[in-house]
């Protein structure tokens, strides 16, 4: 009996050895930053929180953090930020998807290019100066957020919508949106649906660990409807099963829905996309919780693309903006002024940064237009500026 | 001289480094620290990495929203995920024991056909044994359900119907079922069987007592039938039946393309391998026992029925016992298909805001818990079953 007894512990202690260790495979590599991050998240609020009162007079001293010697050992722990690490490795490690026409696929030559992936190469532009230095990692949904923290990715691009829960749980701290989206509902045109209203009982087939799934129950259940929702591992494995016939509907984001509509086989009039928009999905990047300085350069970097458009800085015309007789426009783009000194809000980037955006990948008009229109997303809508009707609004530099 | 040698070495123990005893234990004292000191090491990584990103490593995450609706189920997002987990692990069983059923049978036809003098059935049992147990599982859950479920199966207006007991397309089956309370269809069932088990007990005794053939399917059968239907009548069961109506079927119990894809997968794989022990168990037998039945001319059943297939069950039935294992684990692989049962369940709770490690660990341990139920019923046949020896 007892002998039995030892038999069968025997395998679950080395399953429990064998778990461990893949633990640590996984763990280990990010063991390094997170560890050192874990020092980090007290200093960095504490830094923080100095950061924020220095802010308010920085402008008169100019270079505070750039000369951290003045404060000493009170500043030295902020070095322990992903902005310093990035910038000594030379490269931004970007978590994107690689099946998301228009947001981030990959082309011909094998590069990620999208409306995601540029905002890649606009961090990047920012950070390091080169819109080329973007590794691109691409991670599947439910694995984005353990990305992030274990440190395997430095900042978050990927269709990612902003809530307070993935704010607050997820160990995630969310930027500025990059795209306002909302989910929608796509049905066969032949099917005989003319709005949500008349597809009671359906089967509604939406891509599983997201938001999407419960955003459908919620909007059925708000119109008296019952729905069958039917989840897949990814989008492609939605599509297949629409195309076969096994979903009455297909819920997502209008953007990536629009994406699929373009792209479909049978041609795009197949396929009717219902005006209803029923969830809030703003689009953001995020990078990890307790990094404050990191998170203000990536955050800075996405504002440039949107002061430039504001200004009306182009990717063709950043050279010329150079020497703009505007001051506020040469003192974005880290030109000097009068004075013969150059702005530096010591965000940790070079003075030029916003040049270095704009000149290297455009403004988010641009990035824009370049990315979504040949998906058929034309219409700005809530994208378009503040100052012509839309929620694209960047604090101002100075 | 020759004496004095052995006596010297025999007198006192070895010093303590070169005793092998005291080395012994030494080594696995040595073996033991390190195996700690590495799950030490590595628990406190865990603890630093959680804490340095406020990830929780309790369980209240289970009384948190799950945040998705479970497909085909009442199951909302506003339920928390402890009751998804019921859900899942509801999926889980639900494909598991429908699949040992449906693999069992399977198994023992195929394993027996895999030894029938008809060439066209001992060829085509080894060819579908040999090419389902050779390939990975995973594989034929895709190929079920993109291949199979997904290419082959009509569409809804084009359903395959068998008389009007199944309808089978591209969203799935719906197949004759109960209707009522899940009790009394308990009920029903078990009375039914009570009562065959009975009058199969009754014939036994009375083919001892006058050397009569006992011919317990001939009694037992129809009156397990009439218990049954007798006590569907007064419990008020009734039945359900499918019917198409335009896109939809009602009726019947519904089978997702999901479901019926891993169920299809789970069964062919786990059927080739049971084949192949029934195969091997009544290769077991040894070959007087079917020449002794030749001998008192018995039919080919009979001899398999009465002589052959008892014995080779008690070989067999450890490693089929194996195999139920197998398949209920087996069964979390359609989480890549996405069914929800456990695994999935659980990978979508963590896609929603659990912390992993505890929703993993919590996972495993239901894993394990339904292996050990699992091997106890195995363990308690096997000890039933067993020749006692005397």
């Amino acid at each position: 009996m007892k002998r039995t007894m030892i038999h069968t512990l025997a395998p679950l202690a080395a399953a429990g050895l064998l778990l461990a260790a893949v633990n640590a495979a996984a763990g280990g590599s990010a063991g390094a930053t997170p560890t050192t991050a874990g020092g980090d998240t007290t200093t960095a609020s504490t830094a923080g929180g100095s950061g924020t009162t220095a802010a308010g007079g920085e402008t008169t001293t100019g270079s505070a953090p750039a000369s951290p010697p003045t404060t000493g050992a009170e500043e030295g722990p902020t070095g322990d930020s992903l902005l310093d690490e990035v910038q000594a490795r030379g490269s931004v490690l970007c978590g994107v998807r690689d099946d998301l026409a228009g947001f981030s696929t990959i082309d011909d030559a094998g590069d990620h290019v999208g409306f995601d992936a540029d905002f890649c190469r606009v961090i990047a532009a920012a950070v390091l100066g080169d819109a080329t230095a973007v590794e691109f990692v691409d991670v599947a949904t439910d694995a984005r957020f353990p990305a992030l923290q274990s440190g395997e990715i430095d900042v978050l691009v990927r269709n990612t919508t902003w809530t307070a829960s993935r704010d607050g749980n997820d160990g995630a701290t969310f930027l500025h949106p990059t795209f306002y989206d909302g989910q929608q509902m796509m049905v066969a045109a032949d099917s005989g649906y003319e709005s949500i209203d008349d597809m009671d009982a359906a089967i509604v087939c939406v891509a599983a660990g997201t938001t999407t799934e419960g955003n459908v129950a919620t909007e059925f259940e708000r119109r008296g409807l019952t729905v069958d929702v039917q989840s897949f591992e990814d989008i492609d494995l939605v599509q297949e099963a629409f195309q076969a016939g096994q979903c009455d509907g297909w819920s997502s984001d209008g953007s990536q829905l629009a994406s699929r509509q373009a792209n479909y086989p049978d041609g795009p009039d197949s396929l009717v996309i219902f005006e209803d928009v029923f969830s809030k999905e703003p689009l953001t990047p995020a990078v990890i919780d307790g990094d404050t300085r990191w998170a203000q350069a990536v955050e800075w970097a996405i504002y440039a693309t949107i002061q430039a458009e504001e200004f009306g800085i182009t990717q063709d015309s950043a050279e010329a903006d150079l020497t703009s007789d505007d001051p506020s426009i040469v003192q974005f783009l880290g030109g000097e002024n009068a004075e013969g000194t150059t702005l530096d809000a010591g965000l940790g980037l070079a003075p030029d940064f916003a040049f270095q955006v704009v000149s290297q990948v455009g403004n988010y008009g641009e990035i824009f237009e370049r990315n979504l229109a040949e998906i058929g997303i034309t219409e700005r809508g809530l994208n378009a500026l503040w100052s012509e009707g839309g929620l694209q609004y960047a604090p101002p530099y100075r | 001289m020759t004496t004095a040698a052995p006596a010297r070495r025999s007198s006192g123990r070895p010093p303590p480094w070169r005793d092998v005893r005291v080395l012994g234990w030494l080594l696995q004292l040595l073996v033991v620290g390190v195996v700690a000191a590495v799950l030490a090491w590595l628990y406190s990584n865990y603890r630093t990495n959680t804490s340095s990103q406020n990830l929780p490593t309790d369980f209240d995450f289970l009384d948190q929203p799950s945040g998705f609706p479970i497909p085909s189920s009442d199951f909302r997002q506003n339920q928390p995920v402890r009751e998804a987990l019921v859900e899942g692990f509801k999926n889980t069983l639900r494909l598991a024991l429908t699949g040992i059923v449906l693999a069992t049978v399977l198994g023992i036809l195929l394993g027996v056909a895999r030894l029938s003098n008809n060439v066209i059935v001992r060829s085509a049992a080894r060819a579908f044994v040999e090419f389902v147990r050779n390939v990975p599982l995973i594989a034929l859950i895709l190929l079920a359900a993109l291949g199979i479920v997904q290419g082959v199966f009509p569409s809804p207006n084009a359903s395959w119907k068998v008389l009007n007991l199944g309808v089978f397309n591209v969203r799935g089956a719906n197949v004759v079922w109960y209707e009522g309370a899940n009790w009394k269809f308990l009920v029903a069932v078990a009375s039914s069987a009570l009562a065959g088990f009975l009058v199969v007990r009754w014939r036994r005794a009375v083919s001892d007592r006058t050397g009569r053939p006992a011919r317990t399917g001939l009694f037992a059968l129809p009156l397990a039938a009439a218990v049954l239907v007798a006590v569907w009548m007064v419990l008020g069961l009734g039945v359900t039946t499918p019917v198409v109506d335009g896109r939809r079927v009602h009726g019947g119990v519904t089978m997702t393309p999901a479901y019926l894809a891993a169920l299809l997968a789970l069964v062919a794989y786990t059927s080739s391998h049971i084949a192949e022990i029934v195969r091997g168990s009544i290769q077991a037998v040894p070959r007087g026992q079917g020449e002794a039945a030749d001998a008192l001319a018995l039919s080919g059943f009979q001899r398999l029925w009465h002589v052959i297939l008892p014995q080779a069950l008690r070989v067999g039935l450890p490693p089929i016992g194996n195999q139920y294992l197998n398949l209920s684990k087996n069964s979390s692989l359609a989480a890549v298909i996405s069914f929800p049962e456990l695994t999935k369940i659980t990978q979508l709770t963590v896609a929603n805001r659990s912390p992993s490690v505890p929703a993993f660990a919590l996972l495993l341990g239901i894993y394990l818990v339904i292996s050990l139920a699992l091997s106890l019923v195995v363990n308690l046949a096997n000890r039933r079953l067993a020749i006692v020896e005397r």
